[in-house]
C-alpha cells in the first residue's frame, strides 16, 4: 500500500527517543530547580516545574499506551470521526452545537493498563470505552495501546470546554487536528492552537474531515491552501490527511498514522522531548555564559576588608597598641622626669593601651579617639554607609558578569547578613589577642642608667642649692671642687641633664620603631579577623549563589543535550 | 456631496437634523480632540483595551457618526458579515441578481469589501464620505485599504450591501477590516450556518450589535430540511438567551448554486421580499437608519465612561510610580542628611561621597522594587534603574569638593545634595510620561473629566434629538 510508505516518510524522521536519555532531562530540570530555589523569582519556574512533574508522571504511568485526542472546531465532525474509528457509536453525534461537552475515551486492548493513564488524565470511568480485540478478531491488533480523546471544540459559545481543550492539550501524546472544508481557515483554530503548538508538529497531525463535502476534484485544492496555511504557521511537514466519517476507505489513511504512533511507541516521548526542548530553552534564557571564575576578585575583597576594618575602628586600635607600646616603653627606660610627666597628661593616653573590651559596643563602631577632642559625632554614622557602598561593590563586581536574576540574588545574598556585621566585628575585634607586653632587656639597664644619671643632675643641683643658701644666708662660703672652668656640681647637673637628652635621643628612634613594628602586628592581626567576618558573613553567601549558578548552569547543559 | 440621494428618500428630516444637530456635531468633534489625546501610554490591565476601544472609536467617528450625522437621507447600507465560508458572498450575489462578489471553496474568499448599489446611488458612495478612509475601485483586487464599488440594475435604490471580510479571519487586516465596516453598517446583515452558528468569536460581535442598539437580521445559511425545526429552534434560545429575541432570522435551504453561482430564488425570497419592502418604504429605511444612529450615541455613554475610568487610572498610576520614586529619594535624602556630622565639623571627603553614593544605591534598589510590583512599572523598567546612576559616584565628589573648596556653609551642601538625589530620581521619572491634561485638552482637567463631560454633553443632544422625534423601532419582522 503506497499510502502507507508516504505516511511514514511523511513523519519527521528525528532519532527516536530514548527513555534514559529522558529520565535523565527530567532529572537535570530538577536539578536546576533545586540549585535555583530561593535564587530565582518562583514565578520563573513555575513552567519548569510543571513539565518535569508532567513529564515524570506521564512515563511512570504507561510507557506502552498513546494517548491521541482528536480536537478541532465545533461541527467539524470530531466526534463522527472517533465513532468512525472505533467503528461504534459512543460519542454523541448531533446538529445542535456544541454537542460534546466531556471528553471521551476509547482503549484499544486490555483497559487494566490504561486505568491509571486516564485517572491522571482526568476521563470519568463512565465516558472510557474499551476495544476489545476478543470482537474484532485481529483487525484491531495493531491499534493495541492506543487511547483515543474526542475532546469537545474549542471555538463555541462555551467556555468551559475551551478550559478543558487546554488543559487536555497538555496531557496527550499526540493531537489529530479535525477541520472541515467551511473551518478549514478559522482563525481560532490556526492562531490560538495550531501554530503555539507549533513545536509539537512532530505529534501534530491534521485532517480535513468531511471531504465528502467537496467535489472529489476540489479535495487536493482545499488540502493544498490547508497545507499553505499550516506552512505560515510554521508547521511545515505536518501530514494532513483528507477523511470522511461516512466512508471508511477513507479513514485508512488516519489509521495507519495512528498504527505507526501505536508500533513505534515514540509518541509519548517525543511530545515530552519537545516539552522539555522548551524548557530547555525558557532555562537557558535564565542562564548567562558561565563565569570564568567563581570567586570575589582580590581588589573587591580588599576594598571591603578596609571598609570593615575601619567600621570595626581598626586604625584606633592600631594607633592605640602603638602609643601603649611607646609609653611602656617610656615607662621602663624612659627619663624619670618624662615618667612623672606622664601622669600630668590628659586620661586617654594616661590610661595606657585601650583593651578592646572597652569598645562601644552595637552598631556604632569606635571613633579613632583625637587628643583633646571628643568623638565627633560623625563618623560612627557614616561607617555604615561606607560597609553598604563596599558590600555593594563586591556584589556587583561578581554580578556584573551574571544574567539579571542572578545578578539581583547576588546583591541579595551579599546583603542578607550586613546587620549581623557589627556585632560579629566587636566580637572579631575583641577575640584578637593583645600584643604580649614584652619588654627589651635593654630597657632596664637604660632605665637604670637614666636613673643614675638623673641622680647625678639632682646631687649636684642639690650641692648647687646647698652652696647657694649657705651664702646667702652668710653662714659659710663652700669651695666646689673645679674640674676645668668649671665647678664639678655645675658639670654633675649640666652633664646629667646633656645625658639624659642624648640617651632620648638615642632611644626615641629605637622604641618608635619597635612601637611602629607592634602596630603593624597589630593591624594585621585585626585585619585578619577582620577578613574572616566579611568572608563569613558576606562573601561565604555570595559563594553560595555562584556555586548554584554553577550547578544549574551545569544542569541546563546536560538538559540541553538530547 | 450627491444631489440624487434626496430624491431617493423623501425630504423628511430625521432626528439628528434639528435643532440638536449643531450641537451634536461640536460634541462629536471634541470628543475626536479628546480621543486623539488620550494615548494610555502605560501599560495597565485596561490599557489594551482601552487603546483598542478609542482607536475603533476614532474610525466609527470618521467612518459612520460624523458623516451619517451630516446627511442622514442617504441610502441605507446593509453590512453582510459573518464567519469564513458561511457563504456570505453567494448570498450578496444572490440578493442583488448578480455576480458582484466571487465565492469560492479556498478560505477567506472575500479579499477586499465590495459595495453594491443601484446605479444611480454610486456617485454618494463614490464620494467617499462614508468610510473615507477606504480609496473607492471599480475592480476587484485585494489590495488592502480599497473598496470595490459595482452598481446591480436589480437592487432598488436607497438599499446598499456591502459583503465584509471574514470576522474570524486568519489574516488580522481582514479582522480589523470586518469589525471596521460592522460600525459603519445601518443594519448588520449576520450569515451564520449550522456549523457555525454557536461559534464563540460571530456571538462576540452580536453582542457588540446588542449594545450599540444596531437594527441587526440574522440569516441561518445551508440548512438541510431534515436539521431545520430543531436548529432553528436552538438558534432561537439562543438569541433569546442573549437578549436579542425580536431579531429578524432567515433561513436559507442547502441547495445547488446554479449556473451563475447564485442561489435559487424560492431559496432566498423571504430575505428578498423583506428587503424589497424596505427598499420602497422610504419611511422604513429612515427608521433603520435612525434607530442604529441613535443606538450608536447611545452606545458611546457607557463606552466612554469605560475609556475615562481608563484615563482615570492612568493618572492614578503615574502618580502613584512617581510617589514611589519620590519617597525612595526622599528617603535618601533623609538619610544623608542624619549622617552629616553636626556643627562646623567637616566630614571626611571620601566619608561623604560614600554616604551620598551609599543612599541614592538604596533608593535606586528601593524605587526599581517600587516598580516592579506593579504592573505598569515593571513594563517600563530596564535592568540598569537598579543600580545609581553611571556618573553619580563623580558627581557627589565634585559637589563635595566644590563645596569644601567654596562657602562650607552646610545649607550649601545639602541643597547640592537633594539636587543630586533629585537627578538620580528623574531617570525613573522621565518614563512615565504622561501627557499633561491642561496642555493637550485646554480645559485644565484631566483627560478623565473631559471625556465624561464630553458623553454627558452627547447624550444631552441625543436625548433631545430622540424627543422631538418617534422613539426608535425596530425592522418589521415578517
Amino acid at each position: 500500500m503506497t499510502d502507507v510508505a508516504d505516511i511514514r516518510e511523511a513523519t519527521p524522521g528525528d532519532p527516536p527517543v530514548e527513555v534514559d536519555r529522558m529520565l535523565a532531562r527530567i532529572e537535570a530540570v530538577n536539578q536546576f530547580l533545586h540549585a535555583a530555589e530561593g535564587h530565582l523569582p518562583a514565578d520563573r519556574l513555575v513552567a519548569a516545574r510543571t513539565v518535569a512533574e508532567r513529564a515524570a508522571t506521564r512515563l511512570a504511568l504507561s510507557r506502552d499506551h498513546t494517548v491521541v485526542a482528536l480536537a478541532g472546531a465545533t461541527g467539524s465532525g470530531k466526534s463522527s470521526l472517533f465513532n468512525a474509528l472505533a467503528y461504534f457509536e459512543m460519542s454523541p453525534v448531533g446538529v445542535r452545537r456544541p454537542t460534546t461537552d466531556v471528553t471521551h475515551a476509547c482503549v484499544w486492548g486490555p483497559p487494566e493498563g490504561a486505568a491509571r493513564l486516564l485517572d491522571w488524565i482526568g476521563v470519568l470511568p463512565r465516558y472510557r470505552f474499551v476495544r476489545e480485540s476478543a470482537l474484532d478478531g485481529d483487525d484491531e491488533a495493531p491499534l493495541h495501546g492506543l487511547v483515543l480523546l474526542d475532546l469537545p471544540d474549542l471555538d463555541s459559545v462555551q467556555d468551559r470546554h475551551r478550559w478543558e481543550v487546554e488543559r487536555l492539550l497538555g496531557l496527550v501524546d499526540m493531537v489529530v487536528w479535525v477541520l472541515d472544508p467551511q473551518k478549514y481557515a478559522d482563525r481560532v483554530v490556526h492562531a490560538n492552537y495550531l501554530r503555539r503548538f507549533r513545536q509539537h508538529r512532530a505529534s501534530t497531525v491534521v485532517a480535513l474531515n468531511q471531504a465528502d463535502l467537496l467535489a472529489p476534484a476540489e479535495v487536493p485544492r482545499v488540502v493544498d491552501d490547508l497545507r499553505r496555511l499550516l506552512e505560515a504557521g510554521e508547521l511545515d511537514g505536518v501530514p494532513v490527511l483528507a477523511t470522511s466519517a461516512l466512508h471508511q476507505a477513507s479513514m485508512a489513511n488516519l489509521r495507519v498514522t495512528l498504527e505507526h504512533a501505536v508500533a513505534t511507541r515514540q509518541a509519548a516521548l517525543r511530545r515530552l522531548s519537545t516539552d522539555l526542548d522548551a524548557t530547555a530553552e525558557e532555562l537557558s534564557a535564565l542562564m548567562g555564559p558561565a563565569i570564568p571564575t567563581d570567586d570575589v576578585d582580590g581588589e573587591a575583597e580588599q576594598k571591603l576588608v578596609n571598609a570593615l576594618a575601619s567600621a570595626a575602628g581598626v586604625p584606633a586600635l592600631v594607633d592605640a597598641a602603638e602609643s601603649a607600646y611607646r609609653q611602656r616603653a617610656i615607662a621602663t627606660a624612659g627619663a624619670p622626669l618624662a615618667r612623672g610627666l606622664r601622669w600630668l597628661r590628659p586620661a586617654p593616653l594616661r590610661a595606657g593601651p585601650p583593651v578592646p573590651s572597652e569598645l562601644p559596643g552595637g552598631t556604632a563602631p569606635a571613633a579613632p579617639h583625637r587628643p583633646g577632642a571628643a568623638p565627633p559625632p560623625g563618623p560612627a554614622t557614616i561607617q555604615r554607609p561606607i560597609v553598604g557602598l563596599a558590600v555593594r561593590t563586591a556584589a556587583d563586581r561578581v554580578g556584573a558578569s551574571l544574567p539579571e536574576g542572578w545578578r539581583d540574588a547576588v546583591g541579595g545574598a551579599s546583603r542578607s547578613r550586613i546587620d549581623d556585621l557589627p556585632d560579629a566585628l566587636d566580637r572579631a575585634v575583641a577575640a584578637v589577642e593583645r600584643e604580649p607586653d614584652h619588654q627589651p632587656l635593654w630597657w632596664r639597664p637604660v632605665g637604670l642608667l637614666q636613673w643614675l644619671v638623673t641622680l647625678g643632675a639632682a646631687a649636684g643641683l642639690m650641692w648647687l642649692l646647698v652652696g647657694y643658701v649657705l651664702r646667702s644666708l652668710g653662714l659659710a662660703k663652700l669651695t666646689y671642687p673645679v674640674v676645668g672652668p668649671l665647678p664639678v656640681p655645675a658639670l654633675m647637673l649640666l652633664g646629667g641633664v646633656l645625658l639624659t637628652l642624648l640617651i632620648a635621643a638615642a632611644v626615641t628612634p629605637v622604641v618608635a620603631a619597635a612601637a611602629r613594628r607592634v602596630g603593624q602586628r597589630t593591624d594585621a592581626r585585626l585585619r585578619a579577623a577582620v577578613a574572616e567576618v566579611g568572608r563569613d558573613l558576606v562573601i561565604a553567601p555570595i559563594h553560595t549563589v555562584l556555586r548554584a549558578y554553577l550547578r544549574a548552569s551545569e544542569a541546563v547543559t546536560s538538559l540541553r543535550a538530547r | 456631496m450627491s444631489t440624487q440621494g434626496k430624491e431617493i428618500i423623501t425630504p423628511r428630516a430625521p432626528a439628528s437634523s434639528t435643532a440638536a444637530e449643531p450641537v451634536l456635531r461640536g460634541a462629536l468633534n471634541r470628543l475626536r480632540t479628546a480621543l486623539t489625546a488620550a494615548t494610555y501610554p502605560l501599560l495597565l490591565p485596561s490599557t489594551d483595551e482601552a487603546r483598542r476601544t478609542s482607536a475603533a472609536l476614532l474610525r466609527q467617528l470618521d467612518d459612520y457618526l460624523l458623516p451619517r450625522l451630516a446627511r442622514p437621507d442617504t441610502p441605507l447600507l446593509v453590512v453582510v458579515g459573518g464567519s469564513t465560508g458561511v457563504g456570505k458572498s453567494t448570498l450578496v450575489n444572490s440578493l442583488v441578481q448578480a455576480r458582484v462578489s466571487a465565492p469560492g471553496i479556498l478560505r477567506p474568499t472575500t479579499r477586499s469589501p465590495v459595495l453594491v448599489c443601484h446605479p444611480r446611488d454610486l456617485s454618494w458612495f463614490r464620494a467617499g464620505n462614508l468610510l473615507p478612509g477606504l480609496t473607492r475601485t471599480s475592480r476587484s483586487g485585494d489590495t488592502p485599504g480599497t473598496l470595490q464599488l459595482v452598481s446591480a440594475p436589480a437592487l432598488p435604490p436607497g438599499l446598499a450591501f456591502l459583503d465584509a471580510p471574514d470576522i474570524d479571519s486568519i489574516i488580522d487586516a481582514n479582522r480589523a477590516l470586518a469589525t471596521q465596516l460592522l460600525a459603519a453598517a445601518d443594519l448588520w446583515l449576520f450569515v451564520t450556518t449550522p456549523a457555525r452558528y454557536a461559534d464563540a468569536v460571530p456571538w462576540e460581535l452580536l453582542r457588540t450589535a446588542r449594545l450599540r442598539g444596531a437594527a441587526l437580521a440574522l440569516v441561518l445559511d445551508r440548512v438541510s430540511d431534515r436539521d431545520r425545526d430543531e436548529l432553528v429552534a436552538h438558534l432561537k434560545e439562543m438569541l433569546a438567551a442573549a437578549d436579542l429575541a425580536a431579531t429578524p432570522l432567515f433561513v436559507v435551504p442547502e441547495t445547488k448554486v446554479d449556473g451563475q453561482g447564485l442561489l435559487p430564488e424560492h431559496g432566498t425570497a423571504q430575505l428578498r421580499d423583506w428587503f424589497g419592502r424596505m427598499a420602497a418604504d422610504p419611511e422604513s429605511r429612515a427608521r433603520v437608519i435612525r434607530q442604529t444612529f441613535d443606538g450608536a450615541l447611545a452606545a458611546l455613554l457607557p463606552v466612554l465612561t469605560g475609556l475615562a475610568a481608563a484615563a482615570d487610572e492612568q493618572a492614578e498610576a503615574a502618580k502613584m510610580l512617581n510617589e514611589r520614586v519620590r519617597a525612595a529619594y526622599r528617603i535618601a535624602y533623609d538619610t544623608v542628611l542624619q549622617g552629616l556630622p553636626d556643627g562646623d565639623l567637616l566630614p571626611d571627603e571620601s566619608d561623604l561621597v560614600a554616604l551620598i553614593s551609599d543612599a541614592a544605591a538604596d533608593a535606586a534598589e528601593r524605587a526599581y522594587a517600587g516598580w516592579r510590583t506593579h504592573p505598569a512599572g515593571l513594563a517600563l523598567l530596564e535592568p540598569a534603574l537598579a543600580r545609581l546612576g553611571p556618573d553619580l559616584p563623580e558627581r557627589a565628589e565634585r559637589l563635595v569638593r566644590d563645596w569644601r573648596s567654596g562657602t562650607k556653609a552646610q545649607a550649601d551642601l545639602v541643597d547640592g545634595i537633594e539636587a543630586l538625589m533629585a537627578e538620580e530620581a528623574t531617570r525613573y521619572l522621565c518614563r512615565v510620561a504622561t501627557p499633561d491634561p491642561a496642555t493637550t485638552t485646554g480645559s485644565g482637567h484631566g483627560l478623565g473629566d473631559e471625556l465624561r463631560h464630553t458623553a454627558a454633553e452627547i447624550e444631552q443632544a441625543r436625548v433631545r434629538a430622540a424627543r422631538t422625534d418617534s422613539p426608535p423601532e425596530r425592522p418589521t419582522d415578517d
